[in-house]
């Protein structure tokens, strides 16, 4: 990764520095213009982001394959995660932030009236890059978004006309839990307050949480940045099971980690720019832009 | 000095000097323990403690304190005890020196020697400077003890020598004859004295320097927290001590002493005695009672709290989940947030009257327990707004993020993760306003209550009083509209109105001490019912 391989493009008489240009834009949509088998699961185009006066990511396009991983990196304060909260439009919770562009799921434009964004948050589940898990036993925790959703009706009244869901919230919970691989750890005390966990726990805690709410895209910012290597060997062993299943998008500053888990990286530098994007052998092998190349093998970060 | 400097690292050996420093330490300790027990006349002047008069006792003590402080600042100016002192004592403590000296320096010119305005003015100056200059010329060691000790040598030489008798006035000569009474001026120097020299001691034993100053601290900062629990401790003993006679007077045990009750339920009615009978607690006042009692009041008293909070608690909840949850940040927030605090801060009777003029008119044209209860339930709904906003301010907006990121509605979420976390706030603000609307006198004067002294016959059955109607509103309840009594009321009107002091209640200063004795168990219940409702909340972790 680290030796400098000569890119056919670094002696244009360009520099790749400037913004704006119009030979850069025709150069950066070839970059990102990538092909893939399999069905596209998001296709965002043209996408902008702002916070207020600050333009936070700029024009942004690229496709995102079903059942794969795609990472995003980049230094920090480029925009992954603004870009990862555009994909379930959380960004909608934060005042000053204003989206222009367009990003489909399935085909489906979610950046338009009559978009439910509590369905499409169902369908796109999110993982936060602090652990927050709710003030609630273990259990609670990953039975909230199903029974939220009336998946699951433990309540009272379902309890006295005998259509309680018990068992299938045990079920779930227990499957919830495997798959984020802490059922070993907490199968003896789901009824404890999940804060009393520790920090690697809780975050696998959260995951096992958003999987409970059988989401087709898992959006995961950060997962383990607070984590100690062993958590983290964890979880990314749990995200090359997840693209079994699941469209996994996954920021993370650790380039390592995304050499070894994603399928697909996207490479966004410092203004809010995708300056590469494409199968993740390649982006670290053979970089077509010399600026990602830099960023890569630590010249700048 | 180029080094930093060093002290010990380990402080192995007690040294004879930390002894006598920490004895010291010990002295000011119990002198300011008996200074407070003498100002609550828990120990008289007059008397004596362990054979000893009071008041020598205590000028012995301080006169031994002041001297010891002394010796051990001075001790360690010349080297004989070893600590870390820094070049002088400080701003803070010269300042409240010089000030304590003029004091000392003006009572001695005008009340001893007896000299006029400019004699007093010039001695108070001339100790005061001197006070100062004993503060800050010598090295800390010396600075912030010998001021200290010397005052509290000399106060304790004024109590040795008889020159004050325990029974002393000072008159102050004002317009409005103001006069000071050894009885309270003794304790109050003694107090002052133990914590200037206790200081003094604790910064001797901890060597002066950083970690002396650090130590006086600590000593100034625990007596002061003990002092504050002792009084409210003395409160609630006080209290406890006058009202028990007069709470247990007849008290008896046995089947079917008490009063008959009956309890009717859906036609169905068992009627049984109370195998106790506690006459104040049983009794309303009547001519015929062995002994009277307040139970009237109690129960008013309990329904009025029980209404107010079943009247604010969920229209203050629903108004705070508007304004932190859906209300935009913004001028209208302001002014609602602005508006409840003012509303919080409107004296009682300023409500009171509201329910006089407003309420009394639409609910029968009378004072009655509904009209109470509304009148004290608007004035607990300003503070319920206030606590339960701040308690759902408090809550991380992470859990709303990922509520929000499974796909769970904003009502789900306030109902299942926001209310949850904040409602031990809640429960504690209620708990806070509870305290005060029981104590409420003014609001219920006007809209509540209606004789001062009323029989049993008059307490207020607000559960049995429903009846169901065939006609619209379906269900009245005649006792919430009758007048009854409460608790602050009928204390208040044996006190200052001298209402029912004419021999209907029997003795009416345990009569008094009983109500008020009660009204604080009322209270108290009403607060361990609060706590527990708070731990509860803070236990559950499962909600639908
Ligand atoms: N809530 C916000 N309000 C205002 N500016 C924000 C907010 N979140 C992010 N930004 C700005 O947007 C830019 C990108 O931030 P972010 O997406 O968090 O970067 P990254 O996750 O790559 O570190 C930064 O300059 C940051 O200051
Ligand atoms: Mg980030």
């Amino acid at each position: 990764m680290s030796e400098t391989k000569q890119n056919p493009r670094k002696d244009t008489t360009q520099p790749l520095q400037t913004t704006s240009g119009e030979s850069e834009e025709k150069l950066r949509s070839e970059w990102t213009e990538y092909e893939f088998d399999g069905r596209t699961k998001l296709a965002v185009e043209d996408l902008d982001v702002y916070y207020g006066d600050d333009h936070a990511l700029k024009s942004v396009s690229m496709d995102i394959p079903e059942q794969s991983v795609t990472a995003l990196i980049g230094p920090s304060g480029c925009g992954k995660s603004t870009f990862l909260r555009c994909l379930n439009r959380m960004n909608d919770r934060i005042n000053s932030a204003r989206v222009d562009g367009s990003v489909a799921f399935d085909g489906k434009e979610i950046y338009q009236d009559g978009v439910d964004l509590v369905e499409l948050r169902k369908r796109v589940g999110m993982v936060f890059q602090s652990p927050n898990p709710f003030p609630k036993s273990i259990r609670a925790n990953i039975s909230y978004g199903p029974r939220k959703h009336g998946d699951i009706d433990t309540s009272l009244l379902a309890k006295v006309f005998g259509r309680s869901d018990e068992d299938a919230e045990e079920r779930l919970v227990e499957r919830s839990l495997r798959q984020a691989a802490l059922w070993e750890e907490v199968s003896d005390r789901l009824d404890d307050n999940a804060l009393g966990l520790s920090g690697g726990q809780q975050q696998r805690l959260c995951i096992a949480r958003a999987l409970a709410t059988d989401p087709e895209v898992l959006l995961m910012d950060e997962p383990a940045s607070a984590l100690d290597p062993i958590a983290t060997a964890k979880i990314e062993e749990l995200i090359h099971d997840l693209a079994e299943d699941y469209t996994v998008v996954i920021v993370t500053h650790n380039m390592q980690q995304a050499a070894r888990i994603s399928d697909q990286t996207a490479v966004f530098l410092t203004g809010g720019e995708l300056a590469e994007y494409g199968d993740t052998d390649q982006v670290f092998e053979d970089p077509q832009s010399q600026r990602v190349d830099d960023y890569i093998s630590g010249k700048f970060g | 000095m180029a080094g930093a400097t060093r002290t010990r690292l380990v402080r192995e050996d007690t040294s004879g000097a930390d002894a006598v420093a920490a004895l010291a330490v010990g002295v000011a300790s119990v002198l300011f323990g008996l200074g407070l027990a003498a100002m609550f006349e828990v120990v008289g002047l007059t008397g004596t403690l362990a054979g000893v008069p009071t008041l020598p006792l205590l000028g012995g003590l301080l006169l031994v304190q002041g001297v010891a402080v002394v010796v051990f600042g001075v001790g360690s100016r010349f080297g004989a005890v070893e600590t870390n002192p820094r070049p002088d004592a400080g701003i803070v403590a010269a300042v409240a020196f010089t000030l304590i000296w003029l004091v000392v320096g003006g009572l001695v010119a005008s009340q001893v020697l007896g000299l006029g305005l400019a004699g007093w003015l010039l001695g108070a100056i001339l100790t005061g400077a001197a006070g100062f200059a004993a503060t800050v010329l010598p090295r800390e060691d010396v600075g912030s003890t010998l001021p200290a000790g010397v005052v509290t040598a000399l106060v304790g030489l004024v109590f040795l020598s008889g020159y004050i008798a325990p029974t002393s006035v000072w008159d102050l000569g004002w317009e409005q004859k103001a006069s000071l009474t050894a009885e309270f001026m003794v304790p109050v120097v003694t107090v002052f004295c133990a914590l200037l020299t206790g200081w003094a001691a604790a910064k001797a034993y901890g060597g002066f320097g950083a970690r002396g100053r650090r130590v006086g601290a600590y000593l100034l900062v625990y007596l002061n927290a003990a002092a504050i629990v002792g009084v409210l401790f003395a409160l609630v003993a006080f209290t406890v001590f006058k009202g028990v006679p007069g709470l247990f007077r007849g008290l008896t045990f046995g089947p079917g002493v008490g009063p008959e009750s009956t309890v009717a339920l859906f036609g169905a009615s068992v009627t049984f005695s109370w195998p106790v009978y506690l006459p104040f607690a049983m009794n309303g006042v009547g001519l015929l009672n062995d002994l009277n009692g307040v139970l009237p009041a109690i129960v008013g008293t309990f329904w009025l709290v029980v209404g107010a909070v079943l009247f604010a608690v969920p229209l203050g909840v629903g108004a705070a989940i508007f304004l932190t949850e859906y209300a935009e940040r913004g001028r209208f927030t302001q002014v609602v947030e602005v508006a409840t605090n003012g509303l919080w801060s409107t004296p009682s009777i300023v409500f009171g009257l509201f329910g006089f003029a407003f309420l009394i008119p639409r609910f029968g044209n009378g004072k009655s327990l509904l009209a109470g209860m509304l009148t004290l339930g608007f004035m607990l709904l300003p503070l319920v707004v206030i606590t339960s906003r701040e308690a759902m301010l408090s809550v991380p907006d992470e859990y709303r993020d990922a509520s929000a990121a499974l796909g769970v509605t904003k009502w789900q979420t306030i109902r299942s993760v926001v209310l949850p976390a904040a409602l031990p706030g809640v429960v504690t603000g209620t708990i806070l306003g509870v305290g005060r609307i029981a104590g409420e006198t003014a609001p219920i004067l006007l809209t509540m209550a209606g004789g001062v002294f009323v029989p049993g016959s008059q307490t207020a059955d607000v559960i049995g009083g429903f009846q169901f109607t065939a006609a619209p509103p379906f269900v009245s309840n005649p006792e919430l509209l009758q007048a009854t009594s409460a608790l602050p009321y009928q204390l208040y009107a044996l006190i200052t109105a001298g209402v029912g002091a004419s021999g209907n209640v029997g003795n009416p200063d345990q009569f008094r001490w009983a109500t008020a004795l009660i009204l604080l168990l009322v209270v108290l219940s009403f607060y361990a019912v609060g706590i527990v409702t708070r731990y509860y909340f803070r236990r559950k972790l499962d909600y639908e």
